[in-house]
């Protein structure tokens, strides 16, 4: 059993994502972007870090990075990882994020927002909002990915 | 035996009159998102001119037949007044990523609601059904306008009046499916959102609508989730703020290349961003703002109800500081973020006022 945040847990999600036609089609489709998750790490330690590449109609999973490989993502997606494992628990007793538990609720909701770039470019930055439903799509197929806890 | 069957045994037909004087043999080869515009850019097929001389409707490639007449009055023809470097991107993206308002929003979810939330929601269906009105009729029009040696934005454009006219509907679905319906017009497609559709050149039209407007539009969108009641409110918010992106996406790549290769056109281009700022971002015109029909509506919305009107309008506000960043980074991104450096822009004023 995968556990959030790993390589293998991305990998996971991953597979349930490019194995299911649907999420290609409701807004979903073509979605071409680098973009990083921070897990922010209780008590101060080292956030942990990973890239997620979209390439077409595939994600090609999550790697481990260090946080200098922010400054060539997209954008990123940071929050604390109890909020990260709220939405996920969220998603795993409904099938899909609801209410607050949306990525663009959650960022919505954030005084600093949850999506961001080293970079500043809006342009790349509204790739956070471009493919919005495929990155929502990504995350709710953890829905039928077992978890363990960090 | 027919007498087609015959013919093709006895003789050999002769296809010159078909003009096979283009280019010949090319194989496109698809890539991994299939076979996509941007892989038939193959030799002269992927070169627009500098300025076309097309005004026969012939495809850009296809050998000329002498003699045709003129069947479109082409004003655009010169590449640099509409073009962007990810056009075909972007077509690819519109065709791959589109939704159905009858079938992909879940309006099942949709319960009856107090009635000043449910008044409020149909006052905001009104208004944005209007604003995609105009957001429909400007580009269709300006794909009548443009040469076909320039295919690859006239399919972005033709694919946002697809786009657009879905966001009309949706919100007017909105608007009777849940016991309330339209109310009274809001007249916000008067004045600077109107006058988008007096531009009379294409990247006038482009900063007003799709930089401006669109951009202002798209954070109303973003921001619906936080409006929303129900989950298939919140779905028509997130799919109408894609599309709505890729729009924005459309402007600023426009610009960049406007602001890479027409030194000359930065002081006119400069002068619509001013236009547009005293109009929409600092003016009673933007819906985030002082527009009271549609911010007190969203006041309502964001708050949860008339009685909790002004924690509503606290976060409306935080709102447009967060749509204030966003028009100015993407100013900057587009390539004229000078005006923010050089007094010239009011907009970090305005800024600085709301986070004061």
């Amino acid at each position: 059993m995968p556990r959030f945040p790993s390589e293998q847990w991305f990998g996971a999600v991953a597979a349930v994502f490019n194995g299911d036609e649907r999420y290609q089609g409701a807004g979903g489709g073509q979605c071409n972007c680098r973009a990083g998750v921070v897990v922010e790490a209780p008590n101060d330690a080292p956030a942990d870090v990973f890239v997620l590449t979209f390439e077409g109609a595939e994600c090609l999973g999550g790697q481990p990075a260090d946080a200098a490989a922010l400054a060539d993502v997209d954008f990123y997606m940071q929050m604390p990882l109890a909020d990260w494992q709220e939405m996920l628990g969220d998603i795993q007793a409904h099938g899909h994020a609801t209410a607050d538990h949306t990525l663009n609720s959650l960022d919505l909701n954030r005084e600093e927002g949850l999506a961001t770039s080293v970079h500043g470019d809006q342009y790349r930055e509204d790739l956070f909002f471009r493919y919005n439903q495929t990155l929502q799509f990504f995350f709710d197929a953890s829905a039928r990915v077992k978890t363990a806890r960090a | 035996m027919s007498e087609a069957a015959q013919l093709d045994v006895e003789r050999d037909l002769d296809l010159g009159w078909m003009g096979r004087r283009g280019e010949w043999e090319t194989q496109a080869r698809p890539s991994k998102n299939g076979l996509t515009l941007a892989d038939i850019q193959i030799g002269d097929y992927g070169d627009p001119p500098v300025v076309s001389e097309n005004q026969t409707g012939v495809p850009r490639g296809a050998a000329k037949r002498d003699g045709s007449y003129r069947i479109g009055a082409y004003g655009v023809r010169t590449k640099s007044e509409i073009w962007l470097d990810n056009a075909s991107f972007l077509y690819e993206e519109a065709l791959q990523r589109q939704w159905s308002s009858a079938t992909d929003i879940p309006w099942h979810t949709i319960d009856p609601l107090p009635d000043d939330i449910e008044q409020a929601q149909c006052a905001m269906d009104t208004f944005l059904t209007e604003v995609e009105f105009v957001a429909g009729d400007v580009p269709a029009r300006w794909v009548a306008r443009t040469t076909p040696d320039f295919f690859e934005a006239r399919n972005v454009l033709l694919c946002q009046v697809m786009d657009e006219s879905r966001h009309m509907d949706v919100f007017r679905k909105r608007a009777l499916a849940n016991g309330g319906g339209l109310m009274r017009a809001t007249g916000g497609t008067a004045g600077v959102v109107g006058s988008i559709d007096h531009s009379r050149d294409f990247t006038e039209m482009s900063s007003r609508l799709h930089i401006s407007g669109e951009g202002a539009v798209l954070t109303i969108f973003r921001l619906g989730e936080l409006m929303a009641y129900n989950d298939a409110e919140k779905a028509i918010y997130r799919l109408c703020a894609q599309d709505e992106a890729r729009h924005v996406a459309f402007g600023v790549m426009h610009m960049r290349y406007m602001a890479e290769t027409a030194p000359e056109r930065h002081e006119e281009i400069h002068c619509y961003l001013d236009e547009a700022e005293r109009g929409i971002l600092s003016g009673s015109q933007n819906p985030a703002g002082q527009f009271t029909q549609t911010s007190e509506s969203m006041a309502i919305l964001l708050g949860g109800g008339k009685a909790n009107f002004d924690e509503g309008r606290n976060r409306l506000i935080a709102i447009r500081k967060r749509q204030l960043q966003e028009y100015i980074k993407r100013v900057k991104s587009a390539g004229f973020g000078d005006r923010f450096e050089n007094g010239r822009s009011q907009v970090p004023e305005l800024l600085a006022e709301i986070a004061a």
